[in-house]
């Protein structure tokens, strides 16, 4: 047996058994509870087909892409900001630490009410999803920065805006982007969250209107394209994850 | 005789001043104390010159505690919430701890489940729901089971971590005094796996409590997140805040609980976080 075969065998060995599994007991129960694979697989071809998923799914896209954005714009500075002046960050750690641990998903009902629908209520979801593992990351990434590193490059006469580049910077990056792969977490959540109950767009919306028209198919086939989006995106937090893991000391 | 001072560096004299009480107070508590009065006191400001009356500010929901926290409504939407919570991470963790173990101790059960696993973990939880609620109904049972698929899979995923990290040296000599495969999962490996089963625990918990949460949004059904949903509908922000104070000290409670169980019962332990 060749390696690559020995390799990937057991994996899609697997996919298929799943598959199979699906697929009987989708044959084995009513419509309305499970459909087998093959029938999930043909809604889902008709939902591409007709345009729908293609737009919604752009939709939803746009909605992660900018909450998830401007989470780290905000993220990083704001934790390398409090990493350097330590008073702030001595006083509001507990605080993030609290918003970091807290159900942020407790706030949509205060979010709709104040915002109303629309498309920046939805970004300020996600952006609260994303944004505190960012911070959370970033700041413990920064003060577990040695002072003697500091010491050093201010004994060599480094400025403030060397210093930044030459040793925060670095220094930190690979805990942000800790911070990073769980907020890609998250803010998916936070996604379909702001869609499930903000006003009704993308893929959240998608499958709400399947599930109102008891189309199990449909849920179904959502469901796999969101988790499969789920799948890739987590890959490629971990895989930047794991790049710039090979910085740390 | 004495030596002309030498100042110690930086960093060490910063060390040697937070070790002193009354400097650690000093350097700690008021920074936090004040940042706290400011973020509260421009909440306030903000709210009251800008926002409608019915938005929460912090006066009005430490005016709205004492009469939330005796109103029965409330503390019986809390224990139903804390209860299904509770009912979840006990199912999750019986289920999750022997799977876990099947897949860390089996190279089979790993290769056939391992994707599985890893796919439904990231799977954001709260898009089941839907089904959930075509299968259960909107009823308890559909937020039982939210919470259950919410934490089940941090569970598994860092109990079969520790059961791999087993060292291969405890097993042998398990093995050399003749003990039998049972008897070295339970006496051996499941010991090895708890601080890690710990912290996929402390990673559940957090999850569970989002899962329940988001479940009585979902469905409307009695609970802590409906209590929420309800009163910010209805414009009591106030009373609806303090509902969302509530989750945030158990969000902060659990997570506290567990590293305190961590550090009492696994003082050399440290470990970073595996996964979220």
């Amino acid at each position: 047996m060749p390696a690559w075969l020995n390799r990937h065998a057991p994996f899609w060995l697997s996919i298929l058994a799943g598959a199979g599994l699906w697929e009987i007991v989708g044959r084995n129960t009513s419509a309305a509870f499970m459909v087998p694979l093959s029938e999930t697989l043909v809604r889902l071809w008709e939902l591409a087909k007709s345009g729908q998923l293609g737009v919604q799914f752009l939709d939803s896209a746009a909605l992660f892409i900018t909450g998830f954005m401007i989470a780290l714009a905000v993220g990083m500075p704001a934790g390398l900001l409090l990493a350097r002046v330590r008073a702030i960050r001595v006083g509001l750690e507990p605080y993030i630490m609290t918003l970091y641990a807290t159900p942020m998903v407790a706030l949509i009902p205060f979010i709709l009410s104040l915002m109303g629908f629309g498309f920046a209520p939805k970004v300020l979801v996600v952006f609260l999803f994303a944004v505190f593992p960012i911070l959370y990351n970033t700041v413990e990434g920064a003060r577990s920065i040695k002072p003697e590193l500091i010491e050093v490059a201010r004994s060599f006469r480094s400025g403030e805006w060397a210093l930044w580049r030459e040793v925060m910077l670095p220094y930190t990056l690979p805990f942000t982007m800790t911070g990073v792969r769980q907020a890609i977490g998250r803010g998916l959540v936070g996604m379909v969250a702001a869609e499930f109950f903000l006003s009704s767009t993308g893929l959240g919306q998608l499958i709400m209107t399947a599930s109102q028209n008891f189309d199990t198919g449909a849920v179904l086939a959502i469901i796999l394209v969101i988790g499969l989006i789920g799948v890739a995106l987590m890959r490629l937090g971990q895989h930047i994850e794991n790049r710039f893991a090979r910085w740390r000391a | 005789m004495s030596y002309p001072a030498i100042r110690a560096p930086a960093s060490v004299r910063l060390a040697q001043r937070a070790n002193r009480p009354a400097d650690r107070i000093a350097g700690t508590a008021i920074p936090r104390l004040l940042a706290g009065l400011v973020v509260i006191l421009v909440w306030e400001l903000i709210v009251r010159g800008f926002a409608p009356a019915y938005v929460a500010k912090p006066s009005g929901v430490i005016a709205a505690i004492p009469k939330v926290i005796v109103d029965p409504g409330f503390l019986s939407a809390t224990a139903i919430t804390l209860a299904a919570v509770a009912e979840g991470l006990v199912i999750a963790v019986m289920f999750g701890t022997v799977i876990g173990l099947t897949i860390g101790r089996s190279i089979v059960a790993d290769r056939v489940l391992r994707h599985y696993i890893n796919g439904f973990y990231a799977v954001p939880m709260i898009v089941v729901l839907p089904l959930l609620s075509l299968w259960f109904g909107y009823t308890g049972a559909a937020r039982l089971a939210t919470i259950v698929f919410a934490a089940i899979f941090a569970i598994i995923i860092n109990v079969a971590d520790g059961a791999r990290s087993v060292p291969r040296e405890y097993l042998e000599v398990a093995r050399s005094f003749r003990s039998g495969r049972a008897r070295m999962l339970v006496e051996i490996v499941l010991p090895a796996a708890i601080p890690y089963f710990l912290a996929g625990l402390r990673l559940a918990s957090g999850r569970a409590l989002i899962g329940a949460v988001v479940a009585e949004f979902f469905t409307a059904i009695g609970g802590l997140g409906y209590y929420i949903l309800y009163n910010s509908r209805t414009y009591h922000h106030n009373e609806a805040f303090v509902g969302v104070l509530l989750l945030a000290a158990f969000g902060v409670g659990f997570e506290l609980a567990v590293n305190a169980a961590t550090r009492r019962f696994l003082p050399w332990y440290r470990r970073d976080e595996k996964a979220e």
